[in-house]
């Protein structure tokens, strides 16, 4: 699976992600602190994965001291190829971090033949 | 340790010469993601990224802790430093897991901020919501900006 950066509007931040897969099943981390579950839009089209959040926060009035965190919206695009099962995408969010569980195809996993 | 002052790098840091060297190729690298000093390539400890804004009653720290607990978190105070620490949790750890990218980070995390004039530690409210942990710290009285009117004759 491969990952690619459309183009980047401005303000959109990319988030860390991490990806990894055990028994057939991708599992796409996304660290998006701010996004509430209403604020996350998970897209597929063809085959582009598409994940945008919107950050529930707006800057503070007042005096900044200190400025490290970015307060734009999320934006991450992946592509995903033909092993897997596009109606079988589980997205969670929880505490800021989306998990999504990307499930291949039965026919793409690897199998063992019995023989007789 | 949790009285140290946060400096953003120890003093007399043997990696201090490649400091220069260390910023342009983070910058050629992270072009947009990471906010400065959280994570880079020589870095030794991990360290959330943080907003500290003062406005006239209070001040208020932000602090991106996406997929931390509350349970995990610790919070201390002085006077004028308070000090985040956590640890943020691998839920997840399969033998036969095979990785293929990994940009986000598991492990314990700590952060001190000094924080300036005087404020009432008796009554700072904390709250840990959607990954971002939001801290309202009440200055003191005599730290509030004051407007005294002084009449003319």
């Amino acid at each position: 699976m491969d990952s690619q950066v459309k183009a980047i509007e401005r303000k959109a931040i990319i988030p860390a992600c991490s990806i990894s897969e055990d028994s057939g099943i991708v599992t796409v981390k996304v660290e998006m602190p701010g996004v509430e579950k209403e604020g996350l839009e998970v897209r597929v089209e063809g085959n582009s994965l598409t994940l945008e959040g919107k950050r529930a926060e707006d800057g503070l009035q007042g005096n900044y001291l200190t400025r490290e965190r970015r307060l734009g919206d999320y934006r991450k695009s992946f592509t995903i190829d033909e092993t897997i099962d596009r109606d079988r995408i589980e997205a969670q969010l929880v505490d800021g971090l989306l998990t999504m569980k990307l499930h291949m195809k039965e026919a793409a996993k690897p199998r063992r033949i019995a023989i007789a | 340790m949790d009285l140290v002052k946060w400096e953003g790098k120890a003093p007399r840091d043997l990696w201090d010469a490649f400091d220069s060297l260390r910023g342009e190729m983070e910058d050629a690298m992270n072009f947009l993601r990471l906010p400065p000093d959280t994570a880079g390539l020589l870095d030794r400890a991990q360290a959330p990224a943080v907003d500290l804004v003062e406005t006239a009653d209070e001040i208020i720290v932000k602090a991106d802790l996406p997929g931390v607990q509350k349970d995990d978190l610790e919070l201390t105070m002085t006077d004028s430093l308070l000090t985040i620490k956590g640890e943020k949790r691998a839920e997840v750890n399969g033998e036969k897991r095979k990785i293929f990218r990994k940009e986000t980070w598991v492990g314990s995390f700590g952060r001190t901020i000094e924080l300036p004039g005087l404020v009432d530690t008796q009554k700072v409210r904390a709250e840990l919501k959607n990954g971002v942990l939001t801290i309202d710290i009440p200055k003191k009285e005599e730290a509030k900006a004051r407007l005294v009117k002084v009449s003319v004759d």
